[in-house]
């Protein structure tokens, strides 16, 4: 008896079985449906971090007290940041131990992963999808402090020049805000510069740049939209300034 | 049933592959046809002696066997067998931790064509010639990435396409590392004393 026929012998003895198709077809979806999965988890975090640089200021940045880099890290949502990385990584992973997947180069791998997810993701951003489930998530998750809540801290400091809210009565020389802490302040706009899109209206959430000049009141050198939401779609009562 | 090596031998490998998931017998076929290469591929990538190549050998086509209906046609089949039989070889000496350690592989019979030009290279940077000996001692000494490439390419005589679907990697890899592995070489040649 030859090596060949003994190797049949004892896989016959052993009652040794070949996988059956099923297994490996399987295998093979499992490897692909985890890539679309963290395809998708990354395309969700990119949409987040979209939303959050919408949100940035970057004016702003200029102004506040600490560097701009460390306003900047302030700023940008970390936590999604570190969560689309690991997407990534996990993504690359599953599209190298697919079928074939071995003969793309890491450029490659990186490449595909992130195009997908980056177009997903910018999908789901202009859908409105990136702010809502950042709030959902906020709402859920003690810990983490969402973008809106960010800003409102941002836009939360009269005594250097900073302060946002919801306008409550508007006459022609001056208007009621309410700060995110439900404090009224009388708003001078008088030399407020302010872009014809902004309606002043009451209901409209706003951010200003200028001056406290009392305990309760405001003079604004700048206005604008708050963002990052709807804008009040009722008719405007004044006409901003030329 | 006895699989005759004339039954064998008008069967192609895809033909094969069909009648012994039908009939385990001819799983010999594949066997028979493939043995002498692969052996011959674990004794050099191991420098285990043909006793210890024949068990490694005998657990892969177990491992074939089972997979068999994982094959896919587009990849040539030598080079889903040969990858099988090649992480086989290196799990098993990786339990021994053994693995690099053995200087005993039997090199005599190996004199392929494509082992000329890699000598002629290595020659090419050196004043004198360079004895197969003294090369197969080389190569021994490169580390397990650039050895399984030089093995590969100028004692098993396989195309890039083929390494690639092997050992895994992309064939651009394939072609750096086989570059490293000739500079490597030559460094080893046109050093004062080349170890020996």
């Amino acid at each position: 008896m030859n090596t060949a026929q003994k190797l049949v012998e004892q896989i016959k003895a052993r009652q040794i079985k070949p996988r059956p198709k099923w297994y490996f077809i399987t295998l093979e979806w499992a490897i692909w449906l985890g890539f679309a999965f963290t395809v998708f988890l990354g395309a969700l975090a990119f949409s987040i971090i979209l939303f959050t640089i919408q949100q940035v200021d970057f004016q702003l940045l200029q102004h506040l007290q600490h560097s701009w880099l460390e306003g900047l890290l302030s700023l940008l949502p970390l936590i999604w940041i570190g969560f689309l990385t690991l997407a990534l990584l996990l993504s690359m992973y599953t599209l190298r131990y697919a079928e074939r997947g071995y003969k793309f180069t890491f450029f490659h791998l990186v490449g595909y992963s992130a195009a997908l997810s980056i177009m997903l993701g910018t999908i789901f951003f202009i859908s409105g999808g990136a702010q809502e489930l950042e709030r959902a998530f906020a709402i859920r998750v003690d810990l983490y402090q969402s973008v809106q809540e960010k800003k409102e801290q941002i836009w939360s400091l009269p005594q250097a020049g900073y302060l946002g809210g919801t306008i409550m009565a508007v006459t022609p020389e001056a208007f009621e805000l309410e700060d995110f802490e439900g404090k009224k302040w009388s708003i001078d706009y008088g030399q407020a510069d302010w872009p014809p899109r902004i309606q002043l209206v009451p209901g409209e959430r706003i951010k200003l740049r200028g001056e406290q000049t009392s305990a309760s009141a405001f003079s604004a050198t700048f206005i604008r939209p708050w963002g990052g939401q709807l804008m009040n779609a009722r008719q405007p009562q004044m006409k901003p300034k030329e | 049933m006895l699989i005759t090596s004339k039954i064998c031998d008008e069967l192609t490998d895809q033909e094969a592959v069909a009648r012994a998931l039908q009939e385990v017998d001819y799983f010999s076929c594949l066997y028979q046809r493939y043995e002498p290469a692969l052996l011959r591929y674990v004794q050099r990538i191991t420098g285990v002696n043909h006793a210890g190549a024949e068990d490694i050998l005998q657990d892969a086509f177990i491992k074939i066997w089972r997979n068999l209906r994982a094959y896919n046609p587009k990849m040539k089949l030598s080079s889903w067998m040969y990858r099988i039989v090649h992480n086989e070889a290196v799990s098993t000496l990786r339990k021994q931790s053994s693995y690099g350690k053995h200087k005993t592989v039997d090199w005599a019979a190996a004199e392929p064509v494509l082992l000329r030009t890699l000598l002629s290279e290595v020659e090419a940077a050196d004043e004198g010639p360079v004895s197969a000996a003294q090369l197969h001692l080389w190569i021994n000494q490169l580390s397990r990435k650039y050895r399984e490439v030089v093995l590969l390419r100028y004692f098993e005589e396989l195309d890039y396409e083929a390494i690639s679907d092997i050992l895994e990697i992309p064939e651009g890899t394939v072609a750096t590392r086989l570059n490293r592995a000739r500079k490597a070489l030559e460094k080893t040649a046109t050093a004062p004393n080349p170890k020996k």
